[in-house]
């Protein structure tokens, strides 16, 4: 059997908006493609991929293995950081409040590897790489 | 979130103190029950939940109500939550060989992928977290990795729990390596092995519920 990966740009994840780039994401994933993107979803939205994983698993697609690797920020950088995530929560209060969803919010500089589990057997993980065995 | 430590501070000073929302989380047979019922039983005699070898025996949020801890003369009243194991992959094959019927391991990774999501839902009701970690596996998974940026993000504080070192195998340092800008503690759950430096973190660390 062969392993198709797909490699894809950050840029184009960006363009989607939140809840079509996951749903993107677990498709590619479930049709048995090992997706890899020069970018690093924000915590929370990794915490909803692995809750969506969750809503799709079934007998043929038992879950997701996902590895990333965050450029860290320091100083000015971090800071502007964080403002940007309090701007997204407070645009995401103010959307909930009138019913229109809120949906962009940019992906951080890094790398990801999101697979299939039942391909990736283990992914070993250090500070500033990861490994990835595989069993096709 | 500055807010919420101003919050906690304007709560904790004209006294609208309630209780600590503490939850439990972290992978699958990292010992979190068997932390929940060591809390519960120090403090109430009572247990928890069950625990066993088999992955995600804790499928549902399990709560111990008011469990009341002493430290250093006051009283902390804790809500103690015993979350399921987080997880990205749940394969109903991975408990045949538990001796389950194929029915049986099926109903069973359906409930564990409830779980997951009740887990990440109740990360929004929890006012502090013990992540426990198993001190003989390698800290470094994604798992406790998006779990942390996701308490950082929501300001909770966390106290990281370096569980099982009354095992051979078991290098507590590696958890303080790779996550050097947290309090760790380093128990055996299981043993009750420095209980007391736990209470301490935790009558330091927590922030109360409002």
């Amino acid at each position: 059997m062969k392993l198709k990966f797909n490699f894809i740009s950050s840029s184009a994840l960006d363009e989607k908006p939140r809840s079509k780039r996951l749903s993107f994401i677990l498709n590619t994933v479930k049709d048995g493609t090992i997706l890899v993107t020069d970018g690093v979803l924000k915590a929370d939205e990794e915490m909803d991929l692995i809750r969506e994983t969750m809503r799709r698993v079934d007998d043929g697609f038992p879950g997701i293995e996902v590895a990333s690797l965050k450029k860290p920020t320091k100083g000015v950088q971090s800071v502007l950081e964080k403002m940007t995530d309090q701007k997204e929560r407070i645009q995401n209060l103010i959307s909930g409040i009138t019913g229109s969803p809120f949906e962009k919010s940019s992906l951080r500089t890094g790398i990801t590897l999101i697979g299939p589990a039942k391909f990736i057997k283990r992914i070993k993980k250090n500070p500033n790489s990861f490994s990835v065995l595989t069993e096709v | 979130m500055p807010f919420g430590k101003f919050f906690d501070w304007f709560y904790t000073f004209f006294g609208f103190r309630k209780t600590v929302r503490l939850g439990i989380y972290g992978s699958v047979n990292v010992g979190k029950t068997t932390l929940a019922n060591r809390i519960s039983k120090d403090w109430t005699g009572e247990e928890v939940g069950k625990v066993s070898h088999i992955p995600h025996e804790t499928r549902f949020v399990q709560k111990k109500e008011k469990v009341m801890i002493k430290q250093d003369g006051k009283n902390l009243t804790i809500n103690l939550l015993d979350m399921p194991g987080l997880a990205t992959k749940i394969d109903y094959r991975s408990f045949l060989k538990y001796g389950f019927s194929k029915r049986a391991a099926k109903q069973r990774a359906r409930e564990a992928t409830d779980g997951v999501i009740e887990a990440i839902k109740w990360l929004n009701n929890v006012d502090t977290v013990l992540a426990v970690m198993d001190a003989t596996q390698d800290p470094l998974t994604q798992v406790n990795i998006t779990l942390l940026g996701n308490l950082e993000a929501k300001d909770i504080p966390v106290i990281l729990i370096a569980n099982k070192i009354d095992k051979k195998r078991a290098r507590p340092d590696s958890i303080r390596e790779a996550f050097p800008q947290y309090p760790v503690v380093e128990i055996s759950a299981l043993k009750g092995k420095n209980m007391d430096e736990l209470y301490e973190a935790i009558a330091k660390y927590s922030r109360r519920g409002r």
